[in-house]
């Protein structure tokens, strides 16, 4: 852990392609930052030593922020949690993301952490990662070579890594209009009030009144190397069984999904036990009064 | 209600407007010209020799002024056992402990040139916990034990890694439990934790080529860093002086001697230049000294009727690597080992041991936190297997004024403070025998809890203060003490003693907010909550020489005696015949008659204080009187806790504390809710967690410390105010009191919600599940069933 960070050329392009130029020219020794709360903390403890830091926050594009009937919401890479907690679609259609926002970090920390950032660090403790899973996001993706649309858990491939290539970049996260009776949840383990998750679950229902087209799904933060969607969980509340066989049929889809660890902040089987109750939890805020 | 002006006011701060403002200037906001920085290297390894060490790589990094190691500076440190290197010489002691050190024109190439020393070490086995570091077969730690300056109250034994035991008999002990009708047995933890305050440590020295010493330092005694660093370095003491800026928290951390004789080392290695060293948050962590562990059993003999007849108990605390403060904490708690009760038989023995980790210091509580778990934690268990009420049972054996004893044997005085007085008052807060209302979730469940306490200053008998009151021209005020300011208010409720006394309005009252040795009067140290009553006292000392001073001279002009003077208004006046006055500001610089003949001179009040009637302590038994008041209390706590997670919220704190008299409620709450929230804190969520010796958790991501959402929702300061004859204006100290009890307080109300008892601190939410998995299944399973919605 070091006072200083280490030496870097600092850039601030004003438009998405100034900044992939720059990337394309510094390779592997340039780094994006957008609020540079995980950046930054690494870079004092040497964990990253680019040589070229590439700010996001000057390029006007990223900083969008909308919601449109159809489309659903697009999230550009620096916009702020904190502005997305505000944002009154967040609020009223996407709950799981909103409980998240709400959960992270702390005031300060979400003026200048970004949604986009927080993805990108592939922390296994992601708290947006959930709730972007089981709402089914995407990113989209710039490089020199042009723009793709990536599934969010294609992005996570192991331990704060992704598969972005060095010339890549983020743009914005989109979130597709979710089913207009959905309903979701997102569930966080802690230590104290204000902790990054020891397990972290997102629930989402929709159409339950309807059991073949019924929508139910559970993601996961802090229980596997990466973020985690179980995607049994959708066949099993399609069958016509009680409610009760259907939980545990869920929790056990989740268990056998997730490879949690013991670490300094929990142990493995208090994770295994947070999950099972924090899913059933969940599932019942969401299912309270409907089963 | 108050009959005075200014005291038991509730008046806001003097440093407020600084403080909030910004313009207080602490340790790290000075700049000397031509200033140096320095970085330290730390030893990876938890107990390894230091075979060599090769500093030229980092030498030859240009901005580099010196390089050094602990080889050249062989001096040992410490306020009582001087057990401490400056920079470890021969052995390294713990993972962390500061090797060798770079002083460099900028923090940056100090960092950088740090990385290249290489030092080789040897690795030596190394023991981590207190009580195996205790056996026969155990590493020795400090093998010159036997060779370190020690003070004489303090019994190391060499050739072990017992750094002091503190022994304390009194009655029969095998009598004792011959009578009692139960015995009750048990084992109670605490990990060690971190002070945690928000200014990291900061120190600026130099060592002048004249050897004249200056120490700019965040400490909390400038006159025993002063003193400590003399006779250290055998520097002369009239050669230093210490500046003291205003401190940022220090619950302890910051008393004794810490990193400045390093720094004034340095800085005499560094060609007389002034040298900064400032820790991070994450060096301090690994650097700095910490509160003790303990591991305490206490085993307890009562009768039927709820008499405690006999206690034993040994107390282990885990000092880590070295123990030059912690002897004493382990000494205070072997003293108050059975807290504010009177018991006729008790023999305890209270252990300081060396592991191979963070060493530890004073921590706000001095031991009491610590102790008052373990015996607060038991006599609730005591009181369900007697199946008496536990406030009946506490007042049934709790020390009383003017007929108990304490467990030294000391009568307390008729103007003692009442305990039983405050325990009641925190159970009718508490509601204590209604039920706790239902909480929404089925899943959860509430109890309720209290604990009492006691704590005096653990100070060396023969403690002093001083103070100087002195007058301006304008008939302000220049007020004098050594007392630090931290945080804790004693500067403001000072100016109020001095207004009231002298009638000078507050804002005529200036206490210098940079202080020091050079500066300000001496007082031993800014600890053990002796502030106020100490320095109090010094100061109705020099309030009292001033008054007599202007009376003196006031006497003379107005032709009457100075009997019939009195001060009011800012004028002397007299009694009878208030008309006839004169100003203070006539006066204080001496009189002038308008002939032009002048007497008197400038007023400048002295006063000094020393504690009296303490003895040392018997060094067979501990009897005698070691505190020169004992501050009672009682705190009190309802609970809410997920049986299915295992989290805690609180829902209400109480805590009455009789401090004789509230000097200003206002810092009294500030107290009181300041403590509250730090015991919680350490109760719920803090833990030095090691593996084998390293630090896991560093950094404030996984050292978890309660931040405002967990304060409790409801904290209530009850104020119990039954005078102290000799204290100032009858008050006794409050600082360190209001976190002993809460810790215990939340044990007992967890352990009532969930019908279990908890034994080991913290109360994580892990930790409370594992306890309900182990002792309540059943309620873990219920808790479940409603979850299915069953
Ligand atoms: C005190 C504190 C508390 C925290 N609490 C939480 C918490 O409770 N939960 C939680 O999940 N996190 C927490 N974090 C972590 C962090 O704040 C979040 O992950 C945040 O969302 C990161 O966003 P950022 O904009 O600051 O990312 P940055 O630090 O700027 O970037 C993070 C990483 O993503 C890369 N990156 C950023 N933007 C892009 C892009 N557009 N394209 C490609 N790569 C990109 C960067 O190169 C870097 O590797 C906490 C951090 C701190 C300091």
């Amino acid at each position: 852990m070091f006072v200083t960070l280490p030496e870097f050329e600092y850039h601030r392009p004003q438009t998405v392609s100034a900044a992939l130029d720059l990337l394309d020219q510094y390779g592997g020794g340039a780094t994006v930052m957008a609020g540079g709360t995980d950046l930054l903390v690494d870079m004092r403890y040497r964990i990253r030593v680019p040589e070229h830091v590439i700010d996001l926050k000057g390029i006007e594009e990223l900083g969008k922020l909308t919601f449109q009937p159809g489309e659903g919401l697009v999230i550009g890479a620096t916009v702020t949690l904190n502005r997305l907690l505000e944002y009154d679609a967040v609020q009223s259609r996407f709950g799981a993301l909103h409980d998240a926002l709400e959960d992270m970090c702390d005031d300060q920390v979400r003026n200048r952490a970004t949604l986009a950032g927080n993805l990108c660090t592939a922390s296994p403790a992601a708290d947006c990662a959930p709730p972007l899973l089981v709402f089914d996001a995407k990113v989209e993706v710039a490089s020199p070579a042009g723009r793709r649309m990536v599934d969010l858990p294609d992005l996570f491939t192991g331990v704060k890594e992704t598969s972005l290539g060095t010339d890549e970049m983020v743009t914005a996260v989109h979130v597709p209009e979710p089913p207009p009776d959905v309903q979701s949840r997102y569930l966080k383990g802690k230590r104290s009030s204000e902790d990054c998750a020891i397990v972290g679950v997102a629930a989402l229902v929709a159409r339950w009144d309807d059991p073949r087209d019924r929508v139910v799904r559970l993601a996961y933060s802090s229980v596997a190397p990466t973020p985690v969607r179980v995607y049994d969980v959708e066949r099993i509340f399609r069958q016509d069984k009680p409610w009760g066989d259907l939980v545990e049929e869920a929790v056990s889809a989740a268990l056998n999904r997730v490879s949690p660890i013991s670490d300094v902040r929990s142990s493995k089987e208090y994770r295994v036990h947070l999950i099972d109750v924090l899913t059933r939890l969940a599932l019942r805020e969401l299912l309270g009064g409907r089963r | 209600m108050t009959k005075f002006k200014y005291v038991g006011r509730p008046v806001p701060r003097v440093d407020a407007m600084e403080k909030v403002t910004g313009s207080a200037v602490f340790t790290d906001d000075i700049e000397l010209p031509g200033m140096l920085h320095t970085k330290l290297l730390r030893s990876p390894h938890p107990h390894a020799r230091i075979v060599e060490t090769r500093t030229d790589r980092a030498e030859a990094v240009e901005g580099v002024v010196s390089v050094v190691t602990g080889r050249d500076f062989p001096f040992k440190l410490g306020i009582y056992v001087g057990d401490r290197d400056v920079l470890a010489t021969e052995k390294a002691l713990w993972v962390g402990q500061p090797v060798a050190a770079v002083v460099a024109e900028t923090e940056a190439i100090a960092e950088k040139a740090v990385q290249l020393i290489e030092v080789e070490y040897e690795n030596l086995e190394a023991v981590f916990d207190a009580r195996k570091a205790m056996e026969e077969d155990a590493p020795i730690i400090h093998e010159r034990l036997g060779e370190y300056r020690t003070l004489p109250i303090f019994s190391p034994r060499p050739g072990t890694n017992i750094a002091s035991v503190f022994t304390l008999k009194k009655g029969d002990i095998e009598k004792g439990f011959a009578e009692a009708d139960l015995i009750v047995e048990n084992e109670f933890s605490l990990p060690q934790v971190s002070h945690a305050y928000m200014e990291t440590m900061c120190f600026i020295a130099r060592h002048g080529a004249d050897g004249n010493v200056e120490i700019w330092s965040s400490s909390q005694p400038p006159f025993i860093v002063r003193y400590l660093t003399s006779m250290s370095l055998d520097i002369p003491l009239s050669k230093i002086v210490v500046h003291a800026p205003y401190v940022g928290g220090g619950f302890g951390g910051k008393a004794g001697l810490n990193f400045e004789p390093l720094t004034v080392l340095l800085s005499k290695a560094s060609g007389n230049r002034p040298v900064k060293l400032r820790l991070t948050r994450e060096e301090h962590f690994t650097v700095a000294a910490i509160r003790p562990g303990l591991h305490a059993t206490v085993k307890t003999g009562v009768k039927k009727d709820g008499r405690i007849v006999a206690e034993k108990i040994v107390y282990v605390f885990d000092a880590g690597a070295n123990a030059d403060y912690a002897v004493n904490v382990g000494r205070a708690a072997g003293y108050d080992a059975i807290g504010p009760y009177d018991i006729p038989n008790v023999e305890a023995e209270s252990f300081t041991v060396y592991t191979n980790k963070l060493y530890a210091t004073a921590f706000r509580g001095f031991g009491h936190m610590e102790l008052h778990w373990a015996i607060e934690r038991q006599r609730d268990i005591i009181a369900k297997k007697l199946g008496m009420d536990p406030i009946e049972f506490r007042a049934k054996n709790v020390l009383k004024p003017g007929i108990s004893e304490t467990g030294t044997g000391a009568r307390l005085r008729e103007d003692a403070a009442n305990l039983e007085e405050c325990l009641r008052r925190v159970g009718d807060a508490l509601e204590w025998g209604k039920k706790p209302a239902k909480p929404k979730e089925p899943w959860k469940v509430r109890g309720k809890g209290l604990a009492v306490l006691m704590k005096g200053p653990a100070i060396p008998p023969n403690t002093a203060s001083s103070a100087v009151v002195r007058f301006n021209e304008d008939a302000s005020i220049e007020l004098m003490v050594g007392t630090s300011e931290m945080g804790q208010g004693t500067l403001t409720s000072l100016t109020q003693m001095v207004a009231e006394r002298l009638r000078v309005p507050m804002e005529k009252i200036r206490v210098a907010s940079l202080r020091g040795t050079a500066s300000t009067m001496y007082t031993w140290q800014t600890v053990g909550s002796r502030g106020l009553f100490m320095d109090g006292r010094a100061v109705l000392e020099a309030n009292k020489d001033a008054e007599s001073q202007i009376k003196q001279i006031a006497s003379q002009v107005l032709h009457v005696s100075e009997e019939d003077l009195e001060l009011a208004e800012e004028k002397v006046r007299v009694r009878e015949e208030p008309w006839r006055s004169l100003t203070l500001a006539e006066v204080v610089m001496g009189y002038m008659y308008p002939g032009g003949n002048s007497i008197g001179g400038p007023v400048v009040g002295r006063g000094s204080y020393i504690a009296t009637g303490l003895s040392v302590l018997d060094p067979d038994t501990g009897q005698g009187n070691p505190a020169v008041f004992e501050t009672f209390g009682c705190q009190g706590a309802e609970v809410e806790v997920n049986v299915l997670t295992g989290q805690v919220e609180i829902l209400k704190a109480f805590s009455a504390f009789d401090i004789g008299r509230a000097i200003n409620p206002l810092l009294v709450e500030g107290q009181v809710y300041g403590g509250t929230v730090m015991a919680s804190s350490i109760a719920l969520f803090e833990q030095l967690i090691y593996q084998e010796g390293v630090l896991l958790n560093p950094h404030f991501l996984d050292y978890k410390i309660a931040r405002m959402s967990d304060a409790p929702e409801d904290m209530v300061s009850i104020s119990v105010e039954n005078p102290q004859e000799d204290g100032p204006y009858g008050a006794r100290g409050i600082g360190e009191l209001t976190m002993i009890g809460m810790a215990a307080a939340l044990g007992n109300a967890v352990s009532n919600a969930l019908n279990i008892e908890i034994k080991d601190l913290p109360m994580t939410p892990e930790n409370v599940w594992k306890a309900v998995t182990r002792q309540n299944p059943k309620l873990l399973e219920r808790a479940k069933r409603y979850l299915k919605g069953e």
